[in-house]
């Protein structure tokens, strides 16, 4: 193919890449609350797009989920162009690219850094760690245990965006901008950045996990360090994913060896595609294109012709040996397995207070749909949504949970709200509308008397009751009588309890108890109460 | 790295640290102490339109130019409180909202701005209320309908609270940043204080754990109201809300009444519309401590009743 209308073909590329990273970022802005509960739609296209989470989940969950048709598209483009993807769309691959443009100078002073090429041993080594990643995660679906939150590329950068880059960057906005301008125009400048420029987000958030999910991300760009595009070449499980559909791809890079008087563009290539015992490999190929672009001779090109590949052991294999084969089926039937021990140790029993979105269905379910993404936690108003540490064991970490109370009087599940299963890419979280919502309570709350000022300590309070956002009030008043104040005066006491089939646990009350410390009234799973349930027998394994 | 080097970013990184770290600005202002009259006005208008409904229970009082000079920095504080609709009487009217910013504009004032701390989340609360459009639907740049910024909250000494000597109040609601606040409560049933209105729609500028007043809350109201001094109080009583509040969501617990009350006495203007309830003044608790502090008139026969 020759140069679309003279212009180099890298140049297209970094066009490309740069309109869709934009485009993954207005997304990423736009999962937010503005003015309506009815978000636009496509917040989480890049999710979509994403055949790994779209096969976890359907493994996990034995479901057929129509919602990842781009991932479809994007695999019968992927038999036919090979591993443009990475190449060309992946945000993550986009901002590598960048990054490693910020870091070359240091490579200029040292020549440690950012080379191209692994030592041979460790390249050899590497090689098939992706596709043992791979089949890890996927054999682990089967077994209903979702690891894809660990490498899954876009859940570490949307992750690591949210938790740690978005709420660092509004605070270090605001903290700068009350230094720079005046005290009454912060808010000027303030409202510009939030609502007109979507520069910071509408509404800063704090989240746990925060420094766990910057590490994660921070060390994928670490990587960029030891090599080029290490975390595309050697890691990641979703670029496998493509690299599998793109090992007999229709358009082939032509001439398929390293000429013999040059070997310019071997050594230039980020992916490493060129090996010296095999053909080009277009499973390893992101079609960056500049091999077109700087061949000396020019012969360089890609076109739908069969190029004829070597005979003898120059064809062209995907990076998977027999044992790597054997170590990716092993450690995708371990992980279950220990998880399983990690379920027998907490006695079956889940966290009472691990309290799923609203409409999450039962746990084993959710944790099959959920592909830890994030999405439901950057778009949640209230902030209540927060990534799980290990309450639901290392196969739950960063799944979606209701921590009311996490910011004092602000964290509660918002009763007219129903953002977090509009933005769901797998419906883990299921599209509800308002009325539906109501009727999947989250949890239900219980007063501890021994706090409750009213109960304790003959002290009027009853803030709970005042918060409770059902028409008719969930929380209602037991008892009411008078004693007398200090003064002598008479004061009034109301007694609540909680009438639990009205209450739809949004935890409202317990954010906003005024005792500070340990609250008076908190929010329990539904089933924690009766050990019996289906939820329960099945927590158990 | 040499010696000097590492000791000349060790100062440097510590130095950028240390002045990250947040500033507090503690002020303290002296409540005001305004002498209420011993016969206030209060007015009463009826009717359908809201924004007109506004004017003329103004017009007894001397119109908004009684309350609003030229070039006047104006909150005005109406109850966004809630994530809900404005049938749903959790929240001040839109409308009524809307027109008292449109007069404070007409009567010249350089700012109005208008904010609440919300109970639900504030963006939704703005939202749903209505109230945002309204503000921005006037389409003045000295009309704003802000959001609070919780480093605003500023430590300030009840001189005279009898439950309460020190709180945390909203900077901008301040005699010092506001030379008129105009308080736009609605009139809504409440559990524990039996109604929400005038007074107690002061929660809406105080920082900290709001909780906090309910241990005591009658006085403890009547205490924030020593500092938060509104030189005119519009009750909106379009629609009442009987039972289930203050956040509502029933609409078979609103009453549509058509009513705006209007007052420069706070007490005055909570003592009428505890009437429109069918309760006396007597029955609700923060209107006592507030006419025990000598904030205004709560004895009916004594304020000056006037039908606009």
């Amino acid at each position: 193919m020759r140069r679309p209308l003279w212009i180099p073909w890298r140049w297209w590329r970094r066009a490309a890449q740069l309109v869709l990273l934009l485009l993954f970022l207005w997304l990423f802005r736009r999962t937010e609350y503005g003015s309506s509960n009815e978000l636009a739609g496509g917040e989480n296209l890049f999710f979509r797009l994403d055949p790994l989470v779209g096969a976890t989940a359907m493994l996990a969950a034995r479901q057929f989920l129509a919602a990842f048709w781009p991932a479809a598209l994007l695999l019968a483009l992927t038999l036919l162009f090979g591993r443009f993807f990475c190449g060309w769309i992946c945000p993550l691959g986009t901002l590598l690219d960048y990054f490693h443009r910020l870091v070359r100078p240091l490579a200029r002073t040292s020549n440690r850094y950012c080379e191209a090429k692994l030592p041979q041993r460790a390249e050899e080594t590497l090689r098939a760690t992706r596709y043992v990643l791979l089949l890890a995660i996927l054999v682990a679906a089967v077994f209903s245990v979702q690891l894809v939150g660990y490498f899954d590329p876009f859940g570490l950068l949307f992750r690591g965006l949210t938790f740690a880059g978005d709420s660092h960057l509004d605070r270090s906005a605001s903290w700068a901008l009350e230094r720079v301008v005046s005290d009454e125009a912060v808010g000027d400048w303030q409202h510009w950045a939030r609502e007109e420029w979507h520069l910071l987000p509408r509404q800063g958030q704090i989240f746990q996990l925060a420094g766990l999910s910057a590490a994660l991300l921070g060390a994928i760009f670490a990587l960029e360090f030891v090599a080029r595009r290490f975390w595309c070449r050697h890691l990641c499980p979703t670029g496998a994913v493509f690299g599998l559909f793109a090992a007999r791809t229709w358009i082939k890079r032509l001439p398929n060896k390293v000429c013999r008087a040059c070997d310019q563009c071997a050594v230039d290539c980020r992916m490493q595609a060129h090996r010296s015992e095999t053909d080009f490999l277009n499973q390893a190929c992101n079609l960056c294109m500049n091999c077109v672009d700087d061949c000396a001779k020019g012969i360089v090109q890609f076109r739908p012709k069969q190029a004829k590949p070597s005979k003898g052991p120059r064809r062209q294999p995907v990076d998977l040996s027999r044992r790597g084969v054997l170590v990716g089926l092993a450690a995708g039937v371990t992980l279950p397995a220990a998880t399983m021990v990690g379920r027998l140790g907490r006695a079956g029993t889940l966290d009472p207070y691990l309290l799923r979105p609203p409409g999450a269905g039962d746990e084993p379910t959710f944790l099959d749909l959920c592909i830890r993404c994030g999405e439901c936690m950057k778009v949640c108003p209230t902030n209540v949504l927060q990534p799980t540490m290990l309450e639901a064991g290392i196969e739950g970490m960063f799944s979606p949970r209701l921590v009311p109370r996490f910011i004092f009087e602000k964290s509660y599940c918002e009763f007219t709200c129903t953002l977090c299963g509009q933005v769901c890419p797998t419906g883990a979280i299921p599209r509800l509308t308002e009325e539906e919502k109501h009727k999947q309570p989250t949890g239900k709350a219980y007063f501890d008397h021994a706090l409750c000022l009213p109960w304790a300590e003959n002290t009027p309070c009853i803030r709970c009751e005042e918060m409770c956002p059902t028409p008719e009030k969930a929380i209602k008043i037991l008892r009411t009588f008078t004693i007398k104040g200090p003064d002598g005066e008479e004061v009034e006491i109301h007694q609540p309890y909680v009438d639990r089939d009205l209450c739809v646990g949004c935890g409202i009350c317990e954010s906003n108890c005024t005792l500070e410390g340990k609250p008076a009234i908190r929010v329990v799973r539904v089933d924690a109460a009766d050990p019996g349930t289906e939820t329960q027998r099945q927590a158990r394994g | 790295m040499d010696r000097r080097q590492f000791l000349e970013q060790v100062a440097a990184w510590s130095a950028g640290f240390s002045l990250a770290t947040p500033i507090f600005n503690v002020a303290s202002v002296m409540a005001a102490d305004v002498k209420p009259q011993e016969n206030p006005l209060l007015t009463v208008a009826k009717g359908k339109e809201y924004g007109e409904l506004v004017t003329r229970a103004l017009k007894p009082l001397g119109g908004i130019a009684a309350f609003v000079k030229s070039g006047d920095r104006v909150v005005v504080k109406p109850n966004i409180g809630w994530d809900r609709k404005p049938e749903q009487a959790a929240n001040t009217h839109p409308d009524v909202v809307k027109a008292i910013v449109e007069q404070c504009l007409a009567a010249g004032a350089k700012q109005v701005r208008v904010f609440d701390r919300t109970v639900n989340d504030a963006r939704r609360s703005y939202n749903n209320s209505g109230i945002l459009a309204a503000v921005e639907s006037i389409k003045d740049p000295r009309a704003k309908c802000v959001f609070i910024d919780d480093k605003r909250f500023v430590p300030v000494k009840i001189v005279n609270g009898k439950s309460l000597d020190e709180f945390e109040f909203y900077q901008d609601a301040l005699e010092s940043a506001c030379d008129c606040y105009i308080n736009v409560p609605i009139a809504k049933h409440h559990q524990l204080s039996k109604l929400t209105l005038g007074l107690k729609n002061a929660m809406g500028v105080i920082g900290g754990n709001r909780g906090k007043i309910h241990k005591d809350l009658h006085q403890r109201i009547a205490d924030l109201n020593l500092v938060i001094r509104p030189r005119l109080t519009i009750v909106d009583a379009t629609r009442i809300l009987l039972r289930n509040g203050p956040s509502g969501g029933k609409l078979e617990d609103v009453k549509v009444l058509d009513t705006v009350i209007a007052s420069a006495d706070p007490v005055a203007a909570d003592a009428y519309a505890t009437t429109l309830f069918g309760m006396k003044p007597e029955q609700v608790g923060s209107t006592i401590a507030g006419a025990k502090l000598g904030l205004g008139q709560m004895d009916l026969t004594k304020i000056r009743l006037v039908d606009a």
